[in-house]
């Protein structure tokens, strides 16, 4: 029995063959490991948004304790960032004082990274609570001023000559630098 | 002489199964293309995208660091602040004492708050006067008590008390 195929029939049964094997090397061979490489950038897409997610809302919650800290702590912040005027010091605590002198600023040792600067004081005062008013004074002014020994008291007349030192203390040059970049941002 | 009853007709390659099986086959590549194209251009974005993730995510942690560090100051400033200001009342209930401890009998005319003592000049009419009513609660408060006298002009005592308070080091090494 003799098997009678047309040419036509070979050439349509041959170039199936051909194009179906090109369809099946290029989805095995190319089509294939592109996939396994997209489901795997995918889910690496994927980690890398929730662990940025994870950074964005940690990054909120400090930026919100900053702003919770700087609101509470403001005059301290200031305080310490302000430079010390002798002048400003007088006028706003006079009132304490029959008379009240103040000298130059002196820089001594820095101490807890903080910069420190003594004033020598003498004043005059009529009774020991005015001297108590103004150590609380001081607590609420605009320096961070430490009363430091030793403090003289000496009878003089009707009045307490009294003389002690203050140490002003202020944000050194490095955390100054720290402190203006932060305000920058 | 002709053969065949029918006319001669033209014979062409692209028979309709040829056609047949070239649309098939196109619409296939097509999409299998199509697929390719479309996985390439996501496999590229992805790329990308996790670029900027990550320099985003350096820049956040940057600024975290930042921010963790001005915390860490300002709580240093706020301990700092809160220290000098419990000094200074320290400083002031320590002046209270020392005038409510001195009684009215007692006169004095000079007194100094060293970190470690107290020295205190001043008229008292006796000694005894003195010593009970004024060197007795400085010795329990000082560990050393030094007292001195020479006579006023009206006919009491001038004194000067030296008072001094020993570091706990020298105790302990005392000890």
């Amino acid at each position: 029995m003799k098997i009678s195929i047309s040419r036509q029939n070979i050439y349509l049964l041959s170039i199936s063959f051909f194009l179906l094997l090109f369809v099946i090397l290029f989805s095995f061979l190319v089509l294939i490991p592109e996939g396994k490489e997209y489901r795997i950038k995918k889910a690496h897409m994927k980690k890398e948004l929730k662990e940025l997610r994870n950074y964005q809302n940690f990054s909120d919650e400090t930026y919100e304790t900053l702003k919770n800290l700087q609101s509470e702590n403001r005059h301290t912040i200031e305080a310490f960032e302000t430079i010390f005027d002798i002048e400003r010091f007088i006028k706003s605590h006079s009132s304490y004082f029959s008379s009240l002198n103040v000298t130059k600023i002196e820089p001594v040792q820095p101490e807890e990274g903080f910069s420190v600067y003594e004033v020598n004081t003498s004043s005059k005062i009529s009774t020991p609570k005015t001297f108590y008013a103004f150590l609380d004074a001081v607590n609420k002014s605009d320096w961070i001023i430490d009363i430091s020994f030793p403090i003289e008291f000496k009878r003089e007349a009707d009045l307490i000559k009294s003389s002690f030192t203050m140490k002003v203390y202020h944000n050194s040059v490095e955390s100054n630098a720290t402190a203006s970049e932060s305000v920058a941002k | 002489m002709k053969y065949s009853y029918i006319k001669p007709r033209k014979k062409s390659a692209l028979t309709q199964e040829m056609l047949l099986s070239f649309t098939f086959f196109s619409i296939t590549l097509v999409m299998l293309l199509l697929t390719y194209l479309f996985l390439a251009y996501k496999n590229y974005a992805y790329v990308s995208d996790t670029i900027l993730l990550k320099d985003e995510r350096a820049l956040l942690e940057k600024s975290i660091e930042k921010m963790k560090s001005e915390i860490v100051f300002i709580e240093k400033q706020r301990a700092f602040a809160q220290k000098v200001t419990t000094q200074n009342s320290v400083l002031k209930d320590s002046i209270t004492n020392l005038f409510d401890l001195v009684p009215q009998r007692i006169t004095l005319s000079e007194a100094k708050l060293l970190e470690n003592g107290l020295i205190l000049y001043g008229v008292t009419p006796s000694k005894d006067i003195y010593n009970f009513m004024l060197h007795a609660p400085l010795r329990s408060i000082f560990h050393r008590t030094y007292s001195s006298f020479y006579p006023a002009q009206n006919g009491w005592l001038n004194f000067v008390s030296t008072n001094y308070t020993d570091k706990e080091e020298e105790l302990d090494s005392e000890n």
